[in-house]
């Protein structure tokens, strides 16, 4: 993690003086995904790189400690090994950025990368995921189960009550939603957030990450939003401590372009490894 | 060797995450080119010309300087025979019933479709463009243009019945044009029933392939013909007796000028300069570039005026490494030279403002006048801008947007002409019944002495007959004043007897009847149209009063005391029509991917001069001084030279009824008025009925501020019918529209 945002006094004026010009918004969005491609071996560094920002996420009702074993060997294997060779990415030691599991799981979670002997972080969703509309107390309660599991990173879902109050908190991260809800990571409404944190950054100094989850599934939209935030924000941005893609099927079709660049064929549903 | 290479730059793009290139081949253009052995002739009625004995110019590659292919300079033989094709393909084109032509039109986009790969790689190769403005922006609004005057065509015989279309265009394209600029123009053209001949100069094979595109589709071969050709032959087209019209498109992708207020002024130029240091410029042909490059002259006149920038004291911000960078030029002092010359592409010249109202004074303040956004998040502020703005179209909170509904065009010097919308159409058409413009075109009309000298005046014998005293003197400002010159001439009754004097005004008289028009103007354009169709009416009841005196005055010139009161009712009656007319006129459009509404306002066109007609001495004066008061205008008129009584005799009401200054009345040599109105400066339109003659001087005159001229070639006009004298014709040209664009969402 980046150095925590120390925060600054709580100043609403900011928050009302802000005006978005959805229009004009929504025009840079498209123009974004129209202007900003990469090919071949560029297209290929920016999937691995990408790769280095995904939080590897399960959240299912029916998520046992058999999966989860699964999902954090993949989580320290991505990609298949003969697949970097062909890069020369082998020895760069590629792991996803974390694993992101429901509060329940964070312990098997924790075993299992211990027992690979891998240090990635495991984020716990907390605080009544996915609506939020549980008792402070044991949303309280949650965060400090979670953190004594072994979690080390938590995505806290906001009080939505408070927000539509105008009552404000704040913190190292921010998340487009749940990546639960209807609509989720769309690119007019991360340019707004994109935006905000670069002007608390001009403001205060302090670099707040910035995080899209819920429908990035192919591997094309993850570089659209790995330009958005190059864009936006510029090269610092894109490290795994201001930077995560909460995504679960992304990986599998990272792998599969991958695959394609190194053997100008197309894989078969057999040819790469399960998360 | 692949693979090592391979190795080592994927692991650095890694660590640099630097974008790469992303080339769009462009074999598909060579190809093309190769089929014509890289040899470019015209494109007329439907097959390549390749005339011999023709120099040839070179089309390079703008970056690499590659040499793409040659392509014919055509002689003046080779557009004489492409008017021909034109106007034979006229006689079918325009009796078609719309609907075929709307056929023909879709078939057109179709084929545009098919072939568009080939169309934006052509046009990016050449003119060196960003390929994804051309492929995202171009070649759908192409298409778009096309289906959208299919359908005007469709329903042309409805909505405008009473036009016709004019005949064969020529349109005319400056070096530095785009492909759009050209389907702008031709669409309405086609689609009204015109035929074109386009000249383009050398070295744009776009156009070319355009007219191959149109020709493949069988029939109807000879609509769209293509010459390239030098610039001199842009008088050789225009002179012809079978081109009715000639549109001229100069160089449209200039710099911006960038107005910011004083209290945001840090906090715009950190943002600014922050996302243009993200531009990507480059070759066009590259997926991945937000800009393309120009060639080389392009990059010149840019570097000169950077330069000279520098020189005068400006601070200059240029952002990333291309061949010429996006450039922001400030702290410009406002004396500087650069401030009023034309900013080149692809600068931006920022300068701060303390007011709404400064603002809105330094943007009308150059002479361009084609588009302007405003941005704020005040409604009622942004609008206000919006309508002071003095431009073609305004954008609220966005820039640039475009779409074939909207009429887009300009004033002042950004010309006159509009393309889009219905605006875009009336600029090809004419009242049913117009007689073809026949040649007139005068080689020995002499521009320097037209007009220039005043024969004097001398006494012309006793005035004959009764008459109350003429009323004398110019008037100006709302009286009657003597003339700067303090001469008089007379005028002759249809006896040849003295009728009586009319003061003898010169350029003195001209300039102060300009600057009351002008002092006028603003408290005009505020009075609500309820209040404008009052003075009219009034002015009617006045002329009616006045029924008897006028008529007399009209009996003495030779008419018929029954038809001088004719006269004189139609006048009234005219009066009262234009009155009723004077309601605001605009509407809403509703544009095709756009939330939100885009207005098209009618705005006045500020100071209108007219020379009156010697036909309907009284008829047309009041016709036209109603029409052109009525949309919110000023005017200077110069009455019937022959009779111009009747017209002091209703100054006299105007004088107790309308503001001063509102209506300004100069009598005197007509050549010599004509002359001076049309040399003026501050004069937004000039309405010519006069002579052959006068009129090739006042179109050729009124390039100095390109305002907008209507003349009549020595042709009389019936101004006692309703479509002449009151028809819509004069409505349209006597205001000018603005397209205020309203983007919604919140």
């Amino acid at each position: 993690m980046s150095a925590r945002n120390g925060g600054t006094e709580l100043d609403l004026s900011w928050i009302s003086k802000i005006q978005v010009n959805q229009p004009a918004v929504l025009r840079r969005a498209e123009q974004i995904q129209a202007r900003r491609t990469v090919k071949k071996e560029w297209q290929a560094a920016w999937l691995l790189k990408a790769v280095t920002f995904i939080d590897l996420t399960t959240l299912s009702g029916d998520d046992t400690s058999s999966n989860i074993q699964r999902l954090c060997y993949k989580a320290k294997y991505p990609i298949r090994e003969d697949l970097l060779k062909s890069l020369n990415m082998h020895d760069k030691g590629l792991t996803t950025a974390a694993v992101c599991v429901y509060p329940a799981r964070v312990c098997d979670a924790v075993k299992a990368l211990k027992a690979s002997g891998c240090t990635i972080p495991v984020a716990s969703v907390a605080t009544g995921f996915p609506a939020g509309q549980t008792h402070l107390k044991t949303r309280l309660e949650e965060i400090r189960l979670a953190v004594e599991d072994g979690a080390t990173e938590i995505d806290v879902v906001i009080n939505r009550t408070l927000v539509l109050t105008g009552q404000w908190e704040g913190s190292d991260f921010i998340k487009t939603s749940t990546g639960k809800e209807t609509v989720n990571a769309t690119f007019p409404v991360a340019i707004v957030m994109l935006r905000a944190i670069r002007d608390f950054f001009w403001k205060t100094g302090n670099k707040v990450g910035f995080k899209p989850a819920g429908g990035i599934r192919n591997a094309k939209d993850s570089l659209a939003w790995l330009s958005l935030v190059k864009e936006e924000l510029g090269n610092e941005w894109l490290t795994p401590e201001l930077f995560r893609i909460g995504a679960s099927t992304l990986l599998l079709d990272i792998e599969r372009q991958i695959y394609h660049h190194v053997t100008g064929r197309y894989a078969a549903y057999h040819d790469l490894p399960m998360s | 060797m692949a693979a090592t290479r391979e190795r080592t730059s994927a692991r650095e793009i890694f660590n640099t995450l630097e974008y790469g290139p992303v080339p769009e081949s462009h074999a598909c253009a060579l190809a093309w080119l190769d089929t014509q052995d890289r040899h470019l002739g015209h494109y007329v009625n439907g097959k390549w010309l390749k005339p011999e004995h023709r120099n040839s110019v070179p089309c390079q590659d703008p970056i690499t300087g590659e040499s793409l292919t040659a392509c014919l300079q055509a002689q003046a033989e080779d557009v004489a025979a492409a008017v021909e094709a034109a106007g034979t393909a006229f006689e079918n084109w325009s009796g078609l019933p719309g609907a075929s032509r709307a056929q023909h039109l879709l078939r057109l986009a179709k084929m545009i479709q098919k072939h568009q790969r080939l169309l934006w790689t052509l046009e990016s190769l050449v003119s060196g463009r960003a390929v994804r403005e051309v492929r995202d922006g171009d070649v759908p609004l192409a298409q778009q243009l096309l289906q959208y005057h299919a359908v005007q065509a469709y329903t042309q015989e409805e909505v405008l019945a009473g036009w016709e279309p004019m005949g064969v265009i020529g349109l005319i394209l400056s070096p530095m044009f785009s492909f759009l600029e050209m389907m702008w123009r031709i669409c309405p053209a086609l689609a009204v029933g015109c035929t074109v001949v386009v000249l383009v100069p050398p070295a744009s094979p776009t156009p070319l392939l355009l007219a191959q595109l149109a020709g493949e589709l069988g029939s109807f071969p000879g609509i769209l013909n293509v010459i390239s050709g030098p610039a001199s032959l842009g008088p050789v087209l225009a002179s012809h007796p079978r081109v009715q019209k000639v549109t001229f498109c100069g160089a449209v992708e200039g710099g911006l000028r960038l107005f910011i207020q004083e209290s945001v002024w840090d906090e715009t130029m950190r943002r600014l300069q922050e996302r243009m240091a993200r531009l990507r410029g480059g070759r066009g042909l590259d997926g991945a570039m937000d800009m393309g490059t120009r060639e080389a002259a392009a990059r010149d006149l840019a570097q000169r005026y950077v330069s000279e920038a520098r020189r005068q004291g400006a601070q200059v911000f240029q952002a990333g490494d291309s061949l010429f960078p996006p450039t922001l030029v400030s702290d410009l002092p406002p004396a500087s030279p650069c401030t009023q010359a034309e900013v080149p592409w692809p600068v931006v010249v920022a300068s701060p403002f303390r007011t709404a109202k400064e603002a809105l004074a330094m943007a009308n303040g150059t002479p361009r006048g084609a588009s302007a956004s405003v941005w704020s998040e005040r409604l009622g502020q942004a609008l206000e801008l919006g309508c002071g703005l003095r431009v073609g179209t305004v954008w609220i909170n966005a820039h640039g947007l475009r779409s074939t509904e909207v009429p887009t065009g300009g004033c002042k010097e950004s010309g006159s002409s509009w393309h889009g919308g219905p605006d875009g159409l009336y600029e090809y058409l004419r009242p049913s019944g117009t007689p073809a413009r026949l040649s007139y075109f005068s080689e020995n009309l002499n521009y320097d002495t037209f007009g220039l000298a005043v024969p004097s005046t001398l006494p012309a014998g006793p005035e004959i007959g009764p008459s109350p005293a003429t009323p004398y003197g110019l008037f100006i400002g709302g009286r009657f004043q003597a003339p700067g010159a303090r001469s008089s001439r007379p005028i002759k009754n249809s006896q040849g007897n003295l009728h009586g004097y009319v003061a003898e005004g010169g350029a003195k008289d001209i300039r102060g009847a300009v600057e009351a028009a002008h002092q006028a103007a603003p408290g005009w354009v505020g009075q609500s149209p309820g209040a404008r169709a009052t003075l009219l009416w009034a002015l009617a009841t006045a002329l009616e009063r006045r029924e008897s005196a006028l008529a007399s005055r009209l009996e003495r010139h030779g008419m018929e005391l029954k038809d001088a009161k004719v006269e004189v009712e139609l006048s009234a009656r005219q009066l009262r029509a234009w009155g009723s007319r004077a309601q605001a006129q605009g509407h809403v459009l509703q544009v095709a991917e756009l939330k939100g509404p885009v207005l098209r306002l009618r705005e006045p066109l500020g100071v209108l001069a007219v020379v009156c007609p010697n036909e309907w001495p009284l008829l047309a004066f009041v016709s036209l001084l109603a029409a052109a008061l009525a949309h919110g205008n000023t005017v200077v008129m110069v009455p019937s030279g022959a009779c111009p009584i009747p017209a002091l005799e209703v100054c006299q009401d105007m004088a107790t009824l309308l503001p001063a200054g509102l209506v300004n009345v100069v009598t005197g040599d007509r050549d010599h008025l004509t002359r001076c109105l049309a040399l003026h400066q501050d004069v937004q339109a000039l309405w010519y009925f006069g002579s052959a003659q006068g009129s090739q001087f006042v179109e050729w005159a009124s390039a100095g501020n390109l305002k907008p001229v209507w003349v009549n070639r020595g042709c009389p006009r019936a101004w006692d019918q309703e479509a002449k004298g009151a028809g819509a014709e004069l409505g349209l040209r006597a205001a000018r529209t603005k397209a205020l664009w309203l983007p919604m969402g919140d």
